[in-house]
């Protein structure tokens, strides 16, 4: 990928981004704000290869977005109710 | 464009960070609660790598091709990112607990709802 | 209603306060400080060609050794809380695809978890995310439903038994050239070799085992802690 398109998209992950952190809190079902958040995470994880962190990006894909979504979808099951 | 690069992205820590918060403050299930948390602490983590992003440089990494650059000159800053790598564990360590205590908690009540909780009222 | 004027006037005046001062970040073209040592002179000092880990486990091992101490003492409590406050447990067949994908994708998932850990010195990864991978190869397992429950026993000694060897490898230091965690005790080697760094991947491969298990136990603490 060249350089020229970092910006473009940088700025379309960050809107993605936004939209979807906004989405996550909104959204009726549960289980589709998890996996929005979830989402979001790994977009965070691309911005940080853009940013030249690629430690981070392994680390926020791998741990952000696997492990945090689990322990959240076991905390739905387990509380009941998906709303 | 390059300047445009760089503010958007702090732009969209700060947005992530006062979304989370706005969440954390209005939602009522409290694995919503936790799910604005993380979301916040994205941003937080964004916000902190883009302190030590320098554009048009490599990620601190030596390799063939940085060998004949000055490192210095060729390479973002490395310390931002080691601190960022600690805080994304520990929030997803922060995390577990903050969703084992609301399982446990909203046992109680019955119900995922904090206005049940009448000991957090304010 | 109250709640969310309140809300929306605190979300407001933060906003308003990190826009005012976000900007003054100074958008600089070379790196300050302690970074520029870093950079400029890492790789000699510490023989880790990449910088973050070297930064990570040789430069400031003793916050890393603080780190694991934060993520043990989270996963414990986890394991406690479950523990003593037993869930309701019901625990369902797994579907054929998930029971098939469990038997396929552990072992490549594993590969790239010790990938991941055996070049932190040279590529990007290290203990942390390693573990993490590792970890989830063994949830993967356990949710389709080949995994042995109740071994979380063995999970604990192998915990306990990674803790105790970051401490040996920091003494070692100590006893070697009077100081803690020291990387030099083993020589930097040649910087972009697997066989280089010093302690870095030793340490790398401890803080990847303590990861993983401690991980893992709270995996299993789910799965498996319930009411008898």
């Amino acid at each position: 990928m060249s350089d020229a398109l970092f910006p473009v998209v940088a700025i379309t992950m960050g809107i993605m981004m936004l939209a979807a952190g906004i989405a996550a809190l909104y959204v009726r079902r549960l289980l589709s704000a998890i996996i929005i958040v979830a989402f979001v995470s790994l977009s965070a994880s691309v911005l940080f290869l853009l940013m030249d962190a690629t430690d981070v990006a392994v680390t926020e894909a791998a741990v952000g977005a696997v492990v945090s979504t689990m322990i959240f979808l076991w905390g739905r099951g387990k509380i009941g109710g998906d709303r | 464009m390059l300047e445009l690069y760089h503010w958007s992205i702090a732009g969209t820590a700060l947005g992530l960070v006062l979304i989370g918060l706005w969440g954390v403050l209005t939602r009522r299930n409290i694995i919503r609660i936790a799910l604005a948390f993380t979301l916040a602490d994205t941003g937080v983590n964004l916000l902190l790598v883009w302190t030590g992003h320098i554009p048009d440089r490599t990620s601190p990494i030596h390799d063939s091709t940085t060998a004949a650059l000055n490192a210095t000159e060729a390479m973002v800053d490395p310390l931002p990112q080691a601190l960022v790598l600690t805080s994304i564990v520990i929030g997803v360590a922060v995390a577990a607990l903050f969703v084992v205590v609301a399982v446990l908690a909203s046992r109680r009540t019955g119900s995922a709802d904090i206005r049940r909780l009448r000991e957090l009222r304010w | 209603m109250i709640r969310s004027i309140f809300g929306l006037i605190l979300v407001l005046v933060l906003g308003a306060i990190m826009v005012a001062v976000v900007p003054d970040i100074e958008y600089s073209e070379e790196i300050h400080g302690v970074g520029l040592h870093y950079t400029s002179q890492g790789m000699q000092e510490t023989g880790s060609a990449n910088l973050v880990t070297a930064v990570i486990v040789a430069y400031r091992g003793l916050d890393t050794l603080g780190e694991v101490v934060v993520l043990f003492c989270a996963s414990t409590s986890v394991v406690l809380i479950l523990s003593l406050y037993p869930l309701s447990l019901k625990v369902s067949r797994p579907s054929f695809i998930v029971a098939q994908t469990s038997r396929l994708l552990p072992a490549p998932i594993l590969l790239l978890g010790l990938y991941l850990i055996a070049h932190s010195h040279l590529s990007p990864g290290g203990g942390f995310p390693g573990g993490a991978v590792i970890a989830s190869a063994f949830l993967l397992v356990m949710l389709g439903g080949t995994g042995v429950p109740g071994s979380s026993r063995n999970l604990a000694a192998v915990e306990s038994l990674a803790g105790l060897s970051f401490g040996l490898l920091g003494f070692w230091g100590v006893m070697k050239l009077g100081q803690f965690l020291n990387n030099l005790v083993l020589g930097t080697g040649t910087p972009g070799s697997l066989v280089s760094a010093g302690l870095i991947p030793l340490i790398s491969l401890v803080i990847g085992i303590k990861v993983a298990s401690e991980l893992s136990s709270v995996f299993a603490a789910f799965r498996y802690k319930g009411g008898h």
